[in-house]
């Protein structure tokens, strides 16, 4: 790797960034982004559904906008920002809500 | 003494005419003024920018209301009478990305506005935490707001509430007491580091600042026993916490096994030993003898709760595109108020204020 010099803009601020620091930390806090991976939305504590919200369509943006369930749902704070625009409504517009995919 | 005396007409003033409005939003990026009395959305104030409006910050006879928006990354003050953005706080910057997760209050005076900030570096190929801070901004910096000062705050809060002394609480995995002069934390109040006989950790999310009527900040929380068996039904407790934010005092009373789910809660401004607290089930609580004495279905999930400055009144919102209206005594539901468009609530807070 000693041998290899960058030539371009970008190759060269690779090689100047900072290399994976030792120390693992915690991005936000609870409510947010992949810091929680409880189990959960699908069912509720006891493993049934009357915990759960209802309808399900009531409880989706509350959990897409602060990036609540980042497996489950869209995370319309950082990655998709637009998953859900023109679609204001989950319990009308949810038809419309599209699966991701990581080229997404 | 004439300081005093206009002081006392306004206030006079204020009451005299005063009547309760309710600050929400939903999307896309709308914030709504809702008359209570009247039972209609008076108001329908497009945000500028993308995104959503999320926790929102105004106070009692406040002109403006300061809106989390922008993904998290801006907070809007939107003129409550014209809709005209007066106020704008970009928060990222450079390769710092900077976010709230809905932690935004203003001062009593409505001078000085406080946003917990969780920045980032976002270098080419790895992304730098930075420490977590309050930022203070004065609320007529306009629309290039930058912060008059930034201080050091704990990871994980997501409420901020102002005190009648001048401090700043904000709730995180402890309780804690800012100063907002000087950044210093005045006093921790133990929730998750508590030591009580025969209980764990509690847990807690709440983001809905619900605490302006009655001032009190109050939030559901669900502990752990430690004296019975984990496979016990009364293993889980449910509990209410809140924080007298004239006296500044905490108090934890549990309330019964966890079988019910609760988002958010508030105190009814008349009798703070009468809690409101809902997710599925809307449920009157009495701190006195720590029980639930009343609790009925409702038609759809709602986050957030408030209460009318009588306390007669409660207004249930959040999630899909309606404002509930219950009696607080009977739990009954008195109305519905649609927001124009249909467009959801998602987790937007539900402000009542009078003006």
């Amino acid at each position: 790797m000693k041998r290899l010099i960058p030539l371009n803009e970008k190759a060269r601020s690779l090689a100047s960034a900072a290399g994976p620091d030792e120390q693992a930390s915690l991005m936000s806090n609870v409510a947010g982004c992949t810091t929680t991976f409880d189990p959960g939305w699908e069912v509720d504590a006891s493993g049934g559904l009357s915990g759960l919200c209802h309808p399900m369509e009531a409880d989706l943006y509350g959990c897409t906008d602060p990036c609540w369930w980042p497996a489950q749902v869209g995370d319309s704070m950082n990655t998709n920002q637009d998953w859900t625009d023109g679609k204001n409504s989950a319990l009308r517009d949810w038809r419309q809500l599209q699966s991701l995919f990581p080229e997404d | 003494m004439k300081y005093w005396l206009v002081l006392l007409l306004a206030f006079c003033s204020l009451t005299a005419t005063a009547k309760d409005y309710l600050i929400t939003a939903s999307r896309p990026n709308t914030l709504h003024v809702i008359d209570l009395a009247a039972r209609k959305v008076i108001h329908n104030f497009v945000i500028p920018g993308p995104g959503i409006a999320s926790a929102i910050s105004v106070v009692d006879g406040g002109k403006v209301a300061y809106v989390l928006t922008n993904h998290n990354e801006s907070v809007a003050g939107i003129d409550l009478d014209t809709g005209k953005q007066v106020f704008r706080a970009d928060m990222s910057h450079g390769n710092v990305r900077v976010k709230s997760m809905l932690a935004l209050a203003e001062s009593l005076d409505g001078k000085l506005l406080y946003v917990y900030q969780i920045p980032t570096r976002l270098n080419r190929n790895d992304y730098q935490v930075l420490p977590t801070r309050i930022a203070v901004y004065s609320t007529a910096a306009g629309l290039a707001a930058q912060p008059l000062r930034v201080f050091p705050a704990p990871r994980r809060i997501s409420l901020l509430a102002p005190t009648a002394k001048g401090n700043l609480i904000g709730l995180g995995w402890d309780l804690y007491l800012f100063n907002p002069a000087t950044g210093a934390i005045e006093k921790t109040f133990p929730l998750r580091h508590w030591q009580r006989k025969g209980l764990g950790e509690p847990d807690i999310l709440d983001f809905w600042p619900q605490f302006e009527r009655a001032h009190m900040l109050s939030t559901p929380y669900y502990v752990p026993r430690t004296d019975v068996a984990a496979t016990s039904p009364d293993a889980e407790e449910v509990g209410v916490l809140t924080f007298d934010l004239d006296k500044e005092v905490m108090k934890a009373t549990e309330v019964g096994a966890a079988d019910v789910g609760f988002f958010s809660s508030v105190v009814n401004p008349v009798d703070k030993n009468q809690v409101f607290a809902m997710m599925n089930q809307l449920c009157k609580i009495d701190l006195a003898s720590g029980k639930i004495v009343k609790r009925v279905d409702m038609e759809h999930t709602h986050y957030a709760i408030n209460i009318s400055s009588d306390g007669k009144e409660l207004y249930l919102g959040g999630t899909i595109n309606a404002v509930s209206v219950y009696d607080s005594a009977s739990l009954k539901k008195l109305a519905e108020i649609a927001i124009p468009g249909g467009g959801d609530q998602g987790a937007a807070s539900l402000r009542v204020i009078e003006r």
